[in-house]
């Protein structure tokens, strides 16, 4: 999962990037609203943290101009202004949800773990595949109720096949919703996770769909 | 025309001069037509005199029994009128014949130059006299010829004329009373015309004051919608000010507050967390309260009700995907809110949030128009399924800054802005069990005189 954080004050910023990476995310930063806007309009991202307070193009109008654009990403706009009349202003802007500064970040990873859930088209916390169990909350996976230990980068790849189990995910895809901007994109990386992810899986929980992806199959 | 204004008094000012000088006009006139009558009552009695002196000259009886005047009014008796002549002895030498029995009373004073002296007297019948008396020779006899009118008879007519004077200057007085007060009422028509448009404005029908006006009051028309523009604006700067300050102060509050969360055992850390949690709260509060206070000073303003739960119900749906709220639309008639949109966005919002925290599926929304005598108001009522409110607790939670569950964040403090919200416009908020099972929270708050106009 891959988020986008637009913030312009530095440390807030870090803090948010902080706290998602260890929630198991890949996180873009943006400090202004241009280059926020650029980054939603060119990258593929899973979900979005706006600031409205920005400079150069405030948050709502880069929501708008993502809108119009046809970005349906879901955004968390994230505001000093919290009267009901800035939060129907921000929702009827396209936003999804809303959180008031100053909040408690784990507020925010609440909200942002449920937006990504909604989008993808789940409705609770825990998402199944046959035998295995993915808790998206507290970021632990079990077979057969027997919990095993998955790395950071195993979590996001395993975590980005249940949300979107059914569906065949191309490499590229995954390349670009797991790893944030900088990294280093070499499709082979994914093949070895893969081949480390399905060791500890049971067998034909990942599926390999010749020449298109993986898919994870719906029961 | 209530006393204190000041068509009363113009009415009342214009009125006084009237009277007075209406009476003085029927006093003038009684007295120059009382005058006139007794200088042609007096010109006939001389008239009488010439005629009877000339008789004395001609008669050949020194006791003059052979005269006379031609006058009736002369022989009936005790009628007021007579005529005496006496010797320079004061013997009366002849008298009419309606004089004939009566003690004719005399006449004091001097002759003038023309040997002439005038008076009233009373006769024996009680008959008011203008008597004169005049000096003469006659046949070189020195006599004194005294005729009497009767004055009753006058006084009659002046005071039949007096009557009908006081009659038409009535009338007249009357007229212009009604025409004084008219003109009052049309001079003032345009005052009162501003205060229906001060009216508007108040009720929130206009931004400003519309339509000319006399010379006189347009400088004042424009002086309120100068103040209520500059009133918009100072607003306007100090709602800005404060969207400003907050965001300027929650931004590194937040930094702050998840720097040192992310360090729980460092005890630096947990004076910082505890204290910014303090700052948070004050800053909360106390820009709350500069929000009211540049709030309680809106004029003229109002709010489509109904478009303003339409986009909540929309938002709240859009945020809360477990939750259906029933809302039907009211008709076009219900009445706006009196008030501004935001605020009114404030309280519904709040109320309609606590719902959905609490609901586990449904809320129904509805609104209605509740009218007195006095005033309108507009009651919008939200339900939820939740677990909802004892008596106690509900009154717990109206008071002010008590927060029933610390594990929904922001339940007490929503429902403290509501309720200073709601005190501001002068409504109520009543917290009541709903037949969904949850609560039922009552928004009763004050309506715009004009409703239902043009939607936009």
């Amino acid at each position: 999962m891959r988020i986008l954080v637009i913030e312009d004050d530095t440390n807030l910023n870090r803090q948010i990037k902080d706290a998602l990476t260890e929630g198991g995310y890949a996180v873009d930063v943006a400090f202004d609203g241009e280059e926020g806007h650029f980054l939603g309009d060119t990258e593929p991202y899973d979900a979005v943290v706006l600031d409205i307070g920005l400079p150069q193009m405030d948050g709502l109008s880069v929501l708008e101009a993502w809108r119009r654009s046809g970005r349906a990403m879901p955004v968390l706009l994230l505001t000093a202004r919290d009267r009901w009349s800035d939060k129907v202003q921000g929702i009827d802007a396209g936003a999804d949800d809303y959180v008031a500064k100053p909040f408690h970040m784990e507020e925010l990873l609440a909200r942002l773990r449920a937006l990504v859930r909604r989008a993808a088209g789940h409705a609770s916390n825990e998402i199944t595949a046959g035998p295995v169990r993915l808790d998206v909350k507290a970021g632990k996976v079990t077979v057969d109720g027997q919990a095993i230990k998955l790395t950071s980068h195993e979590l996001r790849l395993l975590s980005y096949l249940m949300h979107h189990k059914g569906k065949v995910v191309s490499r590229t895809e995954l390349t670009e919703h797991l790893y944030d901007q900088d990294f280093d994109r070499d499709s082979n990386t994914i093949e070895v996770f893969v081949g480390r992810l399905r060791k500890k899986l049971p067998e034909e929980v990942i599926h390999t769909v010749r020449g298109l992806g993986y898919q994870i199959l719906e029961e | 025309m209530r006393k204190g204004s000041i068509a009363f008094s113009l009415f009342w000012l214009s009125a006084g001069w009237l009277i007075l000088a209406l009476a003085g006009t029927a006093f003038l006139l009684t007295d120059l037509y009382s005058r006139a009558l007794d200088a042609n009552l007096a010109n006939q009695l001389k008239f009488n005199i010439d005629t009877l002196s000339s008789a004395t000259l001609d008669s050949a009886d020194p006791k003059f029994a052979d005269i006379g005047v031609q006058d009736p009014r002369f022989t009936r008796a005790a009628t007021g009128w007579y005529w005496v002549i006496r010797d320079e002895a004061e013997q009366i030498l002849s008298t009419s014949r309606s004089a004939v029995g009566l003690l004719m009373p005399q006449l004091s004073g001097d002759f003038d130059i023309d040997n002439y002296r005038t008076g009233v007297l009373e006769d024996e019948a009680g008959n008011s006299l203008r008597a004169i008396e005049r000096k003469t020779t006659s046949n070189g006899r020195p006599l004194e010829i005294m005729v009497t009118g009767n004055l009753g008879e006058s006084l009659a007519l002046v005071g039949q004329f007096r009557g009908q004077t006081l009659i038409v200057l009535g009338a007249v007085g009357i007229a212009l009373a009604i025409m004084s007060g008219i003109v009052a009422r049309l001079a003032l028509r345009p005052i009162g015309r501003l205060g229906k448009a001060i009216e508007q404005v108040r009720e929130g029908e206009s931004q400003s004051i519309t339509g000319s006006y006399p010379r006189e009051i347009a400088p004042l028309a424009e002086e309120i919608n100068e103040l209520l523009r500059s009133n918009t604006q100072i607003i306007e700067r100090a709602r800005n000010a404060v969207g400003n300050l907050a965001h300027g102060l929650k931004t590194p509050l937040a930094v702050m507050r998840n720097e040192a969360s992310a360090a729980k055992d460092n005890p630096l850390a947990r004076v910082v967390t505890s204290e910014s949690d303090k700052m948070t709260q004050l800053v909360t509060t106390y820009l709350d309260r500069a929000r009211l206070a540049a709030r309680s000073a809106v004029v003229g303003k109002k709010a489509d009700a109904t478009m303003v739960m339409l986009r909540l119900v929309r938002v709240m749906e859009k945020l809360n995907k477990h939750v259906t709220i029933a809302f039907k639309r009211p008709d076009a008639s219900l009445p706006w809110f009196r008030g501004d949109e935001s605020d009114l966005e404030e309280m519904a919002g709040n109320l309609l949030d606590n719902a959905c925290k609490w609901s586990k599926g449904k809320i129904a929304v509805t609104m209605m128009a509740e009218r007195t005598p006095s005033q309108s108001f507009l009651l919008i009522r939200i339900e939820d399924d939740g677990p909802g409110l004892t008596e106690d607790e509900a009154q717990k939670v109206l008071r002010r800054g008590v927060r029933l569950d610390e594990k929904t964040p922001g339940s007490g403090l929503g429902l403290d802005i509501v309720k200073e919200l709601v005190d501001v416009y002068g409504g109520s908020l009543q917290l009541r069990r709903s037949v969904l099972g949850g609560v039922l929270a009552e928004l009763k708050l004050p309506a715009a005189k004009v409703g239902g106009m043009a939607r936009s």
